[in-house]
């Protein structure tokens, strides 16, 4: 599902390479962690998945797709296929949970009728039934951040990527927002999820991808946050 | 295409970013006006040009009893030296027509000329020179003509309004380009300051755009708000600007300009509602392609 051969992404302000030489595979319906001390590339490594980034060297696959043959304009094709969280929820404070949703597909020219059909069954699935006509601001971080789980999962993504998604969530919180991930796992979505949080990760054990400079330190399947820590 | 989304997105746009709406449609209608009054001014000077060459002649001034000069050397021209003249004016290609004027025509011209004063009891017919009138086909090319019969006996004078009147169109011609050059400028000034408009909506709207990247809408879809929003503004602006032209054309030239300076005939409303459809046309492209070239910098995958 996502296949990096020997990616190495320098930014060009930077002179210490973000990636470097990386190569990882990872496959269908997997629930991947991805670890490492702050700047050793983890959102890089998910901003080139995404192609928000080119790498400077090395080749990409991701959902059957070569992104480095991949022409501008199908760029945002393979970004349908691909739901992303971050720890910062990136919701419309002026729309409701409703429309926040719903705006992700009308964006891509979804039709009324699909619309008012997904956007409910998708706040069922986050539990959230019952607060579609709330406002970001009138909500707890965890909601608001489940609103962005569902926005990133309603139009049944292959992938869904999410950036430290329970970082500014209390531990509680986040405990919600991972059997919520686990589920979307469940339905066949692929996850990568880069995170902080130690006790996460060593609940789930999951595969757990640790970086560090860039570079490829661990790769263990029913992993922990880390031997050494 | 969901109609209904890009409609309220364009609303929503323009009521969020009320005042730069608002000096975008002011940007615009100066600089529809500006290029509208480029436009009237070129055909301005134009229709004046045509109006002059049109009446442009040649004069043959012919020798009378009192003259003095080379050519005047027998006095009065003869029957035979007028036959010559003529002759040679009729042959030549670039004349179109001969016209003669003999001293009492004259004499007729020049007291109607001075009607009020008492000229016209002093001077007496045989005072005044015969003429031929000449009208050129080429109003360019008087040089042939002059110099073909001004050396001729009984020829007193050859003059040519081209002389007189090319100070005229010197500054006819300068003002033509001046008003081109003001077109360029205010043209160029508009895109950027479009441009500058849209960036800031741009600017404004980063979350939205940014979530709509991410979710994967199209470049077309993130960048259509904008653009027709920069077109509405355009099409405002452009209205405005016309109306400020018709305003102009008549309050300026139709209420004092072409009443006192009857000399040439003066654009007018129909001249303007002739360039309504190309101003209307060029402030919505122009905004559309301030935008559209802004978006793709800003906005790009
Ligand atoms: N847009 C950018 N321009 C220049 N350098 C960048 C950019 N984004 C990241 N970097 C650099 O690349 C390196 C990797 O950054 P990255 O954001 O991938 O780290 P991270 O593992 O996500 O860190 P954190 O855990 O703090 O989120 C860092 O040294 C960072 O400074
Ligand atoms: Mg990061």
């Amino acid at each position: 599902m996502i296949l990096f051969d020997n990616v190495s992404k320098l930014y060009p302000t930077q002179n210490q390479a973000a990636l470097d030489s990386l190569s990882l595979e990872i496959e269908k319906g997997e629930f991947v962690f991805l670890v490492g001390p702050s700047g050793s590339g983890k959102s890089t490594f998910l901003r080139l998945t995404l192609r928000e980034e080119k790498p400077t060297a090395g080749r990409i696959r991701v959902a059957g797709k070569d992104l480095h043959r991949l022409s501008n304009w199908k760029v945002p094709h393979l970004r349908r296929r691909i739901g992303t969280v971050f720890q910062d929820f990136r919701l419309l404070p002026n729309k409701t949970v409703f429309e926040n949703i719903a705006f992700a597909l009308q964006v891509i020219g979804k039709p009324r009728r699909q619309i008012n059909r997904d956007v409910p069954a998708v706040l069922e699935l986050v539990g959230l039934d019952g607060k579609e006509d709330r406002l970001p601001d009138q909500l707890s971080g965890g909601e608001q951040q489940r609103v962005a789980v569902a926005r990133a999962f309603v139009n049944r993504p292959l992938i869904l990527l999410a950036d430290e998604p329970t970082g500014n969530l209390d531990p509680g919180t986040s405990v919600g927002i991972m059997k919520l991930l686990d589920r979307i796992n469940r339905t066949g979505t692929t996850v990568v999820m880069a995170t902080h949080d130690q006790s996460i990760v060593d609940q789930m054990r999951k595969r757990v991808i640790e970086l560090e400079h860039g570079k490829l330190v661990r790769d263990q399947s029913r992993g922990v946050y880390g031997y050494t820590r | 295409m969901r109609f209904q989304y890009v409609l309220s997105e364009i609303t929503t746009g323009l009521r969020r970013n009320l005042t730069m709406t608002i000096a975008l449609v002011i940007v615009v209608a100066i600089s529809i006006a500006m290029l509208g009054a480029g436009l009237l001014i070129r055909s301005q000077a134009d229709t004046t040009k045509g109006y002059w060459y049109d009446r442009i002649e040649i004069s043959v001034f012919m020798c009378n009893e009192y003259s003095t000069g080379a050519g005047c050397a027998d006095g009065a021209v003869t029957d035979a030296q007028r036959d010559v003249i003529r002759q040679t004016l009729e042959s030549h290609p670039e004349v179109d027509e001969v016209f003669y004027e003999n001293q009492e025509q004259a004499f007729e011209r020049f007291s109607e000329q001075f009607d009020d004063s008492d000229i016209g009891g002093i001077i007496t017919p045989d005072q005044l020179p015969e003429s031929f009138r000449v009208a050129l086909q080429d109003p360019e090319e008087y040089d042939g003509v002059v110099s073909a019969v001004s050396g001729l006996p009984g020829v007193q004078e050859v003059t040519d309004q081209r002389q007189l009147l090319e100070p005229l169109f010197r500054t006819l011609d300068g003002f033509q380009l001046v008003a081109f050059a003001i077109t360029v400028i205010q043209i160029v000034a508009a895109v950027l300051l479009i441009g500058n408009t849209i960036r800031l909506a741009a600017f404004n709207r980063r979350r939205e755009t940014g979530i709509m990247r991410l979710v994967g809408a199209s470049n077309f879809y993130i960048q259509l708000p904008f653009i027709l929003e920069a077109a509405i503004a355009g099409l405002l602006g452009s209205v405005l600007g016309v109306i400020a032209l018709f305003a102009g054309v008549e309050l300026i030239v139709g209420r004092f300009i072409a009443p006192n300076l009857q000399f040439t005939s003066w654009v007018d409303s129909a001249d303007v509602w002739a360039a309504t459809p190309w101003l209307l046309v060029a402030g919505v492209l122009f905004s559309m392609l301030a935008s559209f070239i802004t978006l793709r910098r800003y906005l790009r995958v």
